[in-house]
Order: C-alpha cells, then sequence, then structure tokens
C-alpha cells in the first residue's frame, strides 16, 4: 500500500491520482475493520493504533533526518498506513513498548534500510509483525478477549484463536467434531466475535473495505481472489478427503489473517509483481504457503509468513512477466 | 625456489608423504586424548545426575542397567545412586516424542519412596520463548519432592496438576508425559528388583 | 621472493582493511551459525584462527615441494589434519564449548577463508609472514565473531559471556539467538564497521 513510484514501461497515464490519494483511500478502507475492533476490544484498540501511528511517523522523521539525512517524506501517507497495517496485526494487549520496537523495526528495518519509499522488498508491517511475533511469542499470541465496556481497557482473558484452537487440538490427537464445539460459528467470525488481532477480527468489515479498494481502482482483483480461491481449494481438498482431522475451508478463510492480509498486505503496491500475470503466480504462492504452514507448520497462522516469503520472489517475478511494452505486438513470446 | 615439476610420481610422492605425516600426528593426537574424552564425557554424566539425584558416593554411570521397555523405542537407561550400601536414589531417561517439534528427553531423579528429585532437560527443540522455558527453575521446581501417584502428571487443562508454561501447552503435555513414562519404567523396576515383603 | 612484506602492515590488514567478515564476507556458515552467543563467537574464533595460523605456516613450509596440480588436495589434507587435531582437543578439554560448537568445528575444513589464505598467500611468502598473516586474520575473524556473539547475546539473551543482566523473565528479542536475527546483526554490524573504517581513512 505504499506508493506506486515504479518507474514502469510507458505510456506514463498522466491523471490526479497521486500517491497520496491512494493512501487515503486505503485509509478510508479500513475504517470499517477497525470500528469493529473498536466495539470487540474497546479503547484498547485505540491505544494500539494510536502508539503504532504516532510511533512509525516519529521514527521515519527521525531516520530521515538524522540518519540518512535525506528528504523527509512523513507526509506521503506510506508511514501512516504501515503504522495501522502493524497495529491491525497486534493483539489489543500487548505492551505499548513492543508496539515502538516493532514500529522500529517496520520503518527502520523494513523500509528505510531498504533504501525507502518504494525500494523495500518485503511489506514493512508485516516485518515488524513478524519480527514481534518471534521475538515474543507469549505476549503476540495472548488474545484478550472481548470486552462488555468499550471505555474499559480488555482484561487479560485470553481467548485462543479459532486457528489456535484447532492446531492445539489436532496435535493433541482430537478430530474436528470434538473441536468444533470450541470455535466460533462461521457466524461469529463473519460478524467479529471472536479472538484475534486487532484488525482481522470481523470478515465482513474487511470485506467492505476490500470491495471499496477494488472500485476505487486502488487494487485489482487478482491477488486477494487468487490467493483466497487457492486456499478455499487446497484446504478444501484436505477437508473432503479427511474431515476429521482437517478444519473446513469457511474455517480457513474466515479465520486467521487471511483476509487482512489477502486484501491489504498482500495487494501492497511496493512489494507485489507489476503484471497481471505476476500477481496471479505471486497470489497462488501466497496461499499455497499460508496452507501449509498452517496445516502443517508449527505456527496455527502462516499469512504473514506467506506474503513476506513470496515478496521475495517478485522481482524473479517481475523479471519474467515484464509488462508488454506499449506499442509492441500482443504476441511476443515471453522468454 | 623452484616448483616441483608436475610428473605422475612426483604428485603421487608428495601426496603420500603428506598423508602419511597427517596420518601419524593425528594418531598421536588421538592417543593424548583419547582418555580425557572418555574422563569428560563420564564427567558430563555425572554432573547431570548430581543435578537430579541425591547425594551420592558411587558413581552410577559405571553400574547403569540398560533395560528394553514397551514404553519406548530405545533401550532405557537407569542409574541406581548409592550411597555406602544403602539404595538413596534411581535416575531414569524419559522422553516423549509428542513436543511441538518433536522429541523431548529428559533425566528423572527418583527417591527411594518414588517422589521426585528433581528433573533436567536432556533434549529438547521447542518453541524458543516458549516451550525452551521447560528448563527454567520456575517451571521445574513444581515436580520437586511429589510423587506421581498422586501428583497427577498433565497439565491443568487435562485434570492434572502441572501449570503449564504460558503458550506452550503442548510443550507442557510432552514434558509431563516424558517424566510419566520415567515414572512407569521405575515402578515397573522397583517392584522386580525388589519384591514387595509380605 | 624476495620482496619485504611490512610486516605491521601484514598483521593490521586481517583485522581492519580486509577484516574476513566485515569487508571480505568470507566464512559466513560458521559466522552465522554458532554465534548465538559471545563465548561461543570466540570460541569458535580461536579454534579456527589455531588452524588458520598452522595451515599457513606448514603451507609455506612445504610449498616448493608440492606440484601445483596436486596443491588443492595437498591443502586440505594439512588443513583437516589440523581442524581434527583441534576437535579432538576441544572434545578432551573444552567438552562444553565442543558441544555448543557442535558440527561448526569439522566444518572449519571448509571455511574458505582458511584455504583461500594458504592459495593466495601462504603458498607464495615465507613461514614468518605467513604466521603474521595468519595472526591477522585470525583475530580479524575472532574479533568479529566475538562482536557479533556479544550483540547478538546482549539483545537476544539479556546476557554476556553467560552473565545475566536482566531479570529471569524479562522479555528478550528472542528473534536475535535465532538465524534472521544472525542475518540483521550482521548486515548492521557491517555498514557500522564499513561507517567507521572509512572515517578513520
Amino acid at each position: 500500500m505504499s506508493q506506486p513510484i515504479i518507474v514502469s514501461a510507458s505510456p506514463h497515464v498522466h491523471s490526479d491520482r497521486t500517491s497520496k490519494k491512494l493512501m487515503y483511500d486505503v485509509v478510508i478502507a479500513l475504517i470499517p475493520a477497525f470500528l469493529v475492533s473498536l466495539y470487540v476490544f474497546g479503547i484498547g484498540a485505540l491505544i494500539v493504533t494510536a502508539a503504532a501511528v504516532i510511533s512509525c511517523l516519529v521514527f521515519e522523521y527521525l531516520i530521515q533526518k538524522y540518519l540518512l539525512k535525506s528528504e523527509i517524506t512523513v507526509g506521503d501517507g506510506s508511514a501512516l498506513i504501515t503504522g495501522i497495517l502493524l497495529a491491525f496485526n497486534l493483539p489489543s494487549g500487548i505492551p505499548i513498548w513492543m508496539i515502538v520496537v516493532g514500529s522500529l523495526v517496520a520503518i527502520g528495518i523494513g523500509k528505510l534500510s531498504f533504501g525507502g519509499l518504494g525500494f523495500n522488498i518485503f511489506n514493512p508491517a508485516l516485518v515488524g509483525r513478524v519480527f514481534l511475533l518471534i521475538s515474543f511469542p507469549v505476549q503476540m499470541t495472548t488474545w484478550p478477549t472481548a470486552v462488555e465496556n468499550q471505555t474499559a481497557l480488555a482484561d487479560a482473558v485470553t481467548g485462543a484463536t479459532p486457528l489456535g484452537v484447532i492446531k492445539e487440538g489436532l496435535m493433541f490427537g482430537e478430530t474436528m467434531s470434538e473441536i468444533g464445539s470450541r470455535i466460533p460459528s462461521a457466524i461469529d467470525m463473519l460478524l467479529g466475535i471472536t479472538g484475534g488481532s486487532i484488525g482481522e477480527m470481523s470478515a465482513i468489515a474487511l470485506l467492505i473495505g476490500g470491495i471499496y479498494l477494488i472500485i476505487r481502482k486502488v487494487i485489482t482483483w487478482h491477488i486477494p481472489i487468487t490467493m483466497l480461491v487457492t486456499m478455499a481449494v487446497m484446504t478444501g481438498i484436505f477437508w473432503l478427503v479427511d474431515g476429521e482431522h482437517y478444519a473446513s475451508p469457511v474455517i480457513h478463510i474466515l479465520s486467521g489473517g487471511a483476509l487482512l492480509g489477502a486484501f491489504f498486505m498482500a495487494t501492497d503496491l511496493v512489494t507485489s509483481p507489476m503484471t497481471k500475470k505476476g500477481m496471479i503466480i505471486f497470489a497462488i504462492g501466497i496461499g499455497v504457503i499460508t496452507v501449509i504452514i498452517r496445516l502443517f507448520g508449527a505456527y496455527p497462522e502462516g499469512v504473514s509468513f506467506a506474503i513476506l516469503i513470496m515478496n521475495a520472489f517478485v522481482p524473479l517475478i517481475n523479471t519474467y512477466f515484464k509488462p508488454r511494452r506499449f506499442g509492441s505486438k500482443i504476441k511476443v513470446k515471453i522468454v | 625456489m623452484s616448483k616441483k615439476k608436475d610428473t605422475f610420481i612426483n604428485m603421487v610422492v608428495s601426496l603420500f608423504v603428506i598423508t602419511i605425516i597427517s596420518g601419524f600426528s593425528l594418531g598421536f593426537v588421538n592417543d593424548l586424548t583419547v582418555q580425557p574424552i572418555k574422563d569428560a564425557k563420564i564427567a558430563k554424566k555425572i554432573k547431570a545426575l548430581k543435578l537430579v539425584l541425591p547425594e551420592f558416593d558411587n558413581n552410577p554411570v559405571e553400574n547403569v542397567k540398560m533395560i528394553k521397555s514397551d514404553l519406548a523405542k530405545d533401550s532405557v537407561e537407569i542409574y541406581s545412586a548409592l550411597k555406602g550400601d544403602e539404595n538413596v536414589g534411581t535416575a531414569i531417561i524419559g522422553s516423549s516424542e509428542k513436543g511441538f517439534s518433536g522429541l523431548v528427553r529428559l533425566m528423572v531423579g527418583f527417591k527411594p519412596d518414588g517422589s521426585i528429585q528433581n528433573i533436567q532437560v536432556l533434549e529438547q527443540k521447542e518453541t524458543p520463548g516458549l516451550g525452551t522455558k521447560m528448563k527454567e527453575e520456575k517451571f521445574l521446581q513444581q515436580f520437586r519432592d511429589k510423587n506421581p501417584t498422586t501428583f497427577k502428571l498433565k497439565p491443568t487443562k487435562d485434570q492434572g496438576d502441572v501449570d503449564a508454561l504460558t503458550g506452550a501447552t503442548i510443550s507442557t503435555r510432552a514434558f509431563s508425559e516424558a517424566t510419566q513414562m520415567a515414572y512407569d519404567i521405575f515402578e515397573k523396576e522397583s517392584s522386580t528388583t525388589q519384591p514387595k515383603k509380605d | 621472493m624476495a620482496e619485504t612484506v611490512n610486516q605491521k602492515d601484514n598483521f593490521l590488514k586481517g583485522i581492519v582493511k580486509e577484516n574476513p567478515i566485515f569487508v571480505m564476507l568470507l566464512g559466513m556458515c560458521p559466522t552465522l551459525g554458532v554465534t548465538s552467543s559471545a563465548s561461543n563467537g570466540l570460541g569458535m574464533g580461536v579454534a579456527t584462527m589455531f588452524v588458520l595460523i598452522m595451515s599457513n605456516i606448514v603451507v609455506s613450509l612445504v610449498k616448493t615441494q608440492i606440484p601445483s596440480k596436486v596443491r588443492i588436495p595437498a591443502f586440505i589434507i594439512i588443513i583437516a589434519s589440523f581442524v581434527t587435531i583441534v576437535e579432538m582437543i576441544l572434545e578432551a578439554f573444552v567438552p562444553f564449548l565442543y558441544e555448543q560448537l557442535g558440527i561448526f568445528i569439522p566444518l572449519i575444513v571448509v571455511n574458505c577463508i582458511i584455504l583461500g589464505r594458504a592459495e593466495s598467500f601462504a603458498s607464495k611468502n615465507n613461514a614468518i609472514s605467513s604466521l603474521i598473516d595468519g595472526l591477522g586474520m585470525g583475530l580479524g575473524f575472532t574479533l568479529a565473531l566475538t562482536i557479533l556473539g556479544a550483540t547478538r547475546e546482549i539483545l537476544g539473551s539479556g546476557s554476556i559471556f553467560g552473565f545475566k543482566f536482566v531479570p529471569d523473565d524479562a522479555n528478550t528479542f528472542i528473534l536475535f539467538i535465532l538465524p534472521p536475527g544472525a542475518f540483521i546483526a550482521l548486515a548492521y554490524l557491517t555498514v557500522l564497521f564499513n561507517k567507521l573504517t572509512t572515517k578513520t581513512n
């Protein structure tokens, strides 16, 4: 979701669609999901989001001004979105200093080390998130349950995520029908009454935001749809073969970070391929890796790892699926 | 200072001489270190045993008993500690493959009455920061002086008495299972070697 | 071969200008693999330094006796012998370190710094110069590994040379004692090292 300043082949269409405007469209698209998390987690969601946004902006300013002594680009909105997306990938009860560390890693290591704007290989928010997940596994997987009173901070009661419950149950030798009663229903997951990170609560709110982005032409359908279909097909095959040991595709799509990742993280303009064909391959890769991690890996959730792994393949994908040069014949064979 | 020519005979001779010299020097160093290596290995085992057993004055490593058990794949090592002629404790290696990333191996020290003296983690591949905390005092101290007949070796989540590690119920289960296995072997052994007097 | 080598430069180049880790980026496998603590880095560095110095001396002494077509196998045999000696000595007298370093001790054989120095320096210079070269390079390697190990240990475990300076249940950046942390720490230390050395030159 950073700015599209990639210098691609001509034609360079001129319009008033600046990167700044794209950024604010993304922010608008994230509002529904934020409102749901505010309702579910109360003021804790607001504190986490504010902390992440402020520290991302401050770190970008400080590093650019004092360490790199380069042009300061805080105003372009990309650090703002990195902050929001980072917060959306965190549990609402996480200590503030960890958010600050995550923001420093996201902006410092994930973005500015690679040259900043448009040069980062990996999605900065996910770099920060994965750094925190590996460093502080306890705090990053302690999900406060929904609050009764929205002005109160979420209490320390932890409710595992649906995917976490399934993973642990299956590893202990239980079958899906035994676990079934302990995970929320599909309706609850659609609405967002479940445990999880701030931004991944409500499937409906995320869908609304995603559709808004597609209508506003900030993103195209290729990456999110391909990724979700890949996940559905793969988990569907396992589920049909052995429904007692694999969760259904509905659970897989609606739970965890699948929708947030598909619409908001994988579609990041800087770190995704330039052509439609490239995007489809990229998205299939994310879907496959996510499912492999979820079903066979140590972590219950794998969307962020999958996106980061496929981010690394983007330069390669771009080499093999170059945008067609303006004016060249369509039949040119791609080497 | 001219180099030796690349003739076949020169190449064979120079490599032959180098390998001979290297072979002899390695043999020499091996002779020097073979005993210290053996001592170091025994010292390491005794160190682990001292941690899990009450004070003893024999060398448990010398009279280790290897038994075949249907509870474990490989044979199980049993170390008996003596003070004078009195049996003061037994250390048994228990394992479980149900860890988060596979094998968990423990050395469990039992007092003669069957209560746990101490536990030492020998091998584990659990998640750093979560399951690896099984090596820490905070987790291990809950097992001390507990007798598995009354102290249920299961996480509280499974109606047992073991306080699970935060975020690592699976590691806790594997740890408890390995301890239970060691205890089962201990029970079986003490009932066969010391028939009950009645 | 009558050229005189400035021994001071010869010694210092391994530490600063041609530092095997921070400048030449050689021997990355042990560098990334064992440096989860300062003492591991130091132990690995010293073990490699010993092999490097000994193989440099021996190679420079026998260089005229080895036909050039078989020089690589000959060097490898010499290096492998010293590595095996180090391995046996560590196992006998420092079993703790032997266990920590594990597979990386036999892997010293394939460390490209050692074969690289044998091929590019020791086979062209006399024994004294080769010894000093090995010492300098070895110290540069040891220094780099110790700094990297210390950085990772401080951030990842909250301790230095095994001495813990944070409470037992404090949150440390576990990532740094895991493989990805090795890459991140190495990258930023390389930046810092090059920044500092270009400034002083």
